[in-house]
């Protein structure tokens, strides 16, 4: 069976140098939208597991105010 | 003993204190018979909202091993220390490996900090003999450094 949507599924966090970490500021900003919102993983393509990573670690740099929450602070 | 991954944030007003600070808490960690493994200053950083009507405020990083005592006792620490606007303890498997990203783009800044330094002072340097001396014995001067 064809997949019905063209898009090749990336999995970049199987890369070197990449691992999912709420200090590894240039990964996590990937993986969230223009507003802050995380993006899905079905629209991004990441594994259940990599995605469950991937939530607390951005909510973790969230917290630490490396990341923030929505684009409309203050 | 169990490995435990600590940041915390810093008001900017009280950021000369945080050597002092850092000091106080490796040695209540020692204290405790735990063990620093790893100790980062990332220094003042924008904060991505503001904490505290704050706008930046000062990291600290600390990777560090200890008991469930020593552990409440900085916990307490943290939250009687009015300077410290925010904390983050997550519990880790082991130590650290090397340095962390963001410290490493620190260091980077800090490099390029000095060595903008540097060559302000060069130049000034150079204007500052150009006031007595001719263009020429200037480029002399240059050419046998």
């Amino acid at each position: 069976m064809s997949r019905r949507f063209g898009r090749k599924k990336f999995a970049r966090l199987d890369s070197p140098g990449s691992e999912v970490d709420y200090k590894n500021l240039d990964l996590l900003r990937q993986y969230v939208g223009e507003t802050g919102k995380i993006v899905p993983s079905r629209i991004t393509g990441t594994s259940a597991r990599q995605q469950r990573q991937l939530t607390t670690e951005i909510k973790r740099a969230r917290y630490l105010a490396l990341i923030p929450y929505t684009d409309s602070h203050r | 003993m169990r490995h435990y991954e600590v940041v915390f944030l810093v008001h900017p007003d009280q950021s000369d204190q945080v050597p002092g600070m850092i000091e106080r808490y490796e040695a209540l960690i020692q204290r405790g018979g735990g063990a620093v493994h790893r100790k980062e200053d990332w220094g003042r950083r924008q904060l991505a909202y503001l904490i505290d009507k704050v706008h930046k405020a000062h990291y600290v990083l600390m990777n560090i091993e200890v008991n469930q005592e020593t552990l409440r006792e900085l916990e307490n620490a943290f939250r009687f220390n009015d300077a410290v606007i925010r904390n983050l303890i997550i519990g880790r498997k082991g130590p650290p490996e090397g340095s962390s990203r963001i410290y490493e783009e620190e260091l980077r800044e800090q490099e390029k900090d000095r060595e903008r330094e540097q060559r302000r002072g060069q130049e000034q340097a150079a204007r500052a003999s150009e006031g007595d001396a001719s263009d020429e014995q200037v480029e002399v001067a240059e050419d046998r450094e």
